[in-house]
């Protein structure tokens, strides 16, 4: 993963990364906190969209989910100043997104949930020009159009135009044109809708590259918790408009202390053998719920399937689901320490 | 690679950019650029193209008229003044205008591209300032050049150009100002409806009614109110403020019948008009795209 520095800014707004960067002795700069928030709050009138947010968030790929109309939107569009808060103050990177918009944006890549596609130019053409835009040289845009629409899988579509693609190609090309210009941060905003399971699947397959591979820190809303587990490792929860939870996906998906027990036949037999060794066990149709309380278990699963004649399919450590967590009994106490 | 199924991602490795990156200035001209090709359609279908680059050969035809007189002719003879060339072709400035300002602006609107904009490099009133100077350029284009053609046509029917340059020349100026304002005008009026309504068919109305129906309003008034209070109603109506303020800039007195002759205002006061007008416009963009949610 690249190492993150900071850019270096001329007096016009222009900036440099890289060996064209001035010098800087990169040791000494502190690790630089991704996004800030504090009392960040965004008013529709009587509507309160988003209300006094308190928010501290380092670098990784960072789930925002919530019902529709808690906020995640709202938040976003705060972060990219697309949106003036009522109050509060937000910085990303560590600049104010209100009065240093357009220098941040050189930086932050963004997909919108809705169509923002001109339908009558070619995806080369339009990400090239959106390269441009975001600052880059007409070279360099030129060049990284071509590498970008190779890396979402458009390149040998490039240049037909945009109203003729399919639903799936034109999430590519809103993907394509928020990281054409090779973005610190990239703020995705249901990036799947739309889509069918397949084109979903490999969306988020492309989201977890660019976050992990490319090393590009990303926001992405949803409110499909599964693809939020998939793709992210940290997790921001929002509900009307207030900061519910901030949690790292480790701490929310850890592992239980059930075994998940899977057989080729004769699960009864096995239960059975189990309990009589005062094992407390359950069945959820095919599989044995188990409670282990030590390895142990594990030798007596061997053991016991060995003895029986039988053939072991599945064994398997559970692990909390988010969406078990947000069922309305669940209680998350232990939750609390914030990535930031 | 040619039998790989379309989607599919290839793992060629992910480059770092590490190059400049340059900036607002940067992306306001990248999208002044973009722009000013999206005026006459190039880089779009040729359904596009049609129709601004028709216009803009329509424009130029009473300088190619006023050519052939001039090379058929033996004698200097000037059919066509400058400072009536704005009269003949005012109408297809409107269309012009009614044409491409709703693709200008109407479109990013349409097509949710203003969210995509406005989270670049960029400020709202960058946006607004890009466009404003992209129709600007297109309009000049199509006022300046046809004006030069005269000019040049005319210098070389002469029998000599050199002395035909050393009369005219101030010619030159005048062409540009005139133009400039003109364009201005123009351009402010129409980005400022095209922004208000973003679907086509009312912003194109919209706009001509703006040019047409004033004039034709301001020009009724002006006849039936009292000339006191008429008068002032021409200052309202795009097309006589541009007929006043080209008489001023190429110092040419109005026909005396005419409601410019008659309204008997001072040149200059159409010029200032016309600036304070562009200027109103285009603060009315820019509050316009302040506002806007996109």
């Amino acid at each position: 993963m690249t190492s993150w520095r900071p850019p270096v800014y001329n007096w016009w707004g222009a900036a440099r990364f890289g060996p064209h960067a001035q010098p800087q002795d990169t040791e000494r700069i502190p690790r630089l906190t991704l996004i800030r928030t504090v009392g960040l709050t965004k008013r529709y009138g009587r509507v309160t969209a988003l209300d006094a947010l308190d928010l501290e968030l380092e670098r990784g790929i960072i789930g925002l989910v919530g019902a529709n109309g808690a906020g995640k939107s709202t938040l976003i569009k705060l972060l990219l100043g697309l949106l003036e808060p009522t109050s509060g103050v937000g910085e990303v990177m560590g600049r104010d997104v209100f009065s240093q918009g357009p220098e941040l944006r050189q930086f932050v890549g963004y997909m919108p949930e809705h169509d923002c596609l001109p339908t009558d130019v070619s995806a080369t053409e339009f990400v090239a020009h959106m390269a441009q835009v975001s600052g880059l040289p007409p070279a360099a845009a030129r060049e990284r159009t071509a590498e970008t629409l190779r890396h979402v899988g458009l390149f040998e579509e490039r240049y037909r135009e945009i109203g003729g693609y399919s639903t799936g190609m034109k999430q590519r090309v809103k993907l394509a044109q928020a990281l054409v210009h090779d973005p610190q941060l990239m703020l995705l905003d249901e990036p799947t809708n739309g889509l069918d399971p397949e084109g979903r699947d490999e969306m988020l397959r492309l989201i977890r590259r660019i976050g992990s591979e490319f090393g590009i820190a990303m926001i992405l809303s949803s409110h499909l918790l599964s693809e939020i587990e998939r793709v992210c490792d940290h997790l921001v929860e929002i509900e009307d408009g207030r900061l519910v939870r901030s949690v790292p996906m480790t701490v929310l998906t850890a592992p239980t202390r059930v075994l998940t027990v899977e057989v080729d036949s004769d699960g009864d037999r096995l239960a059975d053998r189990l309990r009589e060794r005062g094992v407390a066990v359950s069945s959820s149709g095919r599989f044995l719920l188990l409670q282990q309380e030590d390895d142990a278990l594990l030798d007596l699963i061997r053991d016991s399937v060995a003895d029986l004649g039988l053939g072991l399919v599945r064994l398997e450590q559970g692990r909390r689901r988010l969406e078990e967590l947000f069922q309305p009994q669940a209680s998350l106490g232990e939750e609390e320490d914030s990535r930031g | 690679m040619a039998d790989a199924p379309a989607g599919t991602i290839y793992d060629v490795g992910y480059q770092r950019y590490e190059g400049v990156r340059l900036g607002r200035r940067h992306a306001i001209w990248a999208l002044y650029v973009h722009s000013l090709r999206g005026v006459f359609g190039i880089g779009r279908s040729w359904s596009s193209k049609v129709g601004p680059m028709g216009l803009a050969v329509i424009a130029l035809v009473p300088a190619i008229f006023q050519l052939g007189v001039a090379a058929v002719t033996p004698t200097e003879l000037s059919v066509i003044r400058p400072e009536e060339y704005y009269n003949l072709i005012e109408v297809v400035l409107a269309i012009f205008c009614a044409v491409v300002a709703p693709e200008l602006v109407g479109r990013d609107q349409r097509t949710n591209t203003l969210s995509l904009y406005f989270s670049r490099a960029l400020r709202r009133q960058d946006y607004a300032l890009a466009k404003f100077g992209a129709l600007v350029t297109g309009m000049l284009a199509i006022t300046v050049i046809p004006q030069a053609i005269m000019f040049l046509g005319n210098g070389l029917a002469a029998n000599d150009f050199g002395d035909y340059l050393k009369d005219n020349w101030t010619d030159l100026p005048s062409i540009l100002g005139s133009a400039a304002l003109l364009s201005g005008l123009i351009a402010g009026i129409g980005l400022i409806i095209a922004a208000q309504m973003p679907r086509r068919a009312y912003s194109t109305v919209g706009i001509l009614a703006a040019f047409l129906l004033t004039s034709i309003i301001a020009a009724s008034v002006f006849e039936t109110a009292d000339q006191n209070v008429g008068r002032f109603v021409l200052l309202l109506s795009p097309f006589h403020i541009v007929r006043g303020f080209t008489l001023w800039f190429f110092d040419a007195t109005p026909d005396p019948g005419t409601q410019i002759g008659e309204a008997n205002f001072h040149g200059i006061a159409y010029a200032i008009d016309a600036v304070l007008v562009t200027l109103l416009m285009l603060a009315l963009l820019f509050r316009r795209y302040e506002k806007i949610s996109p």
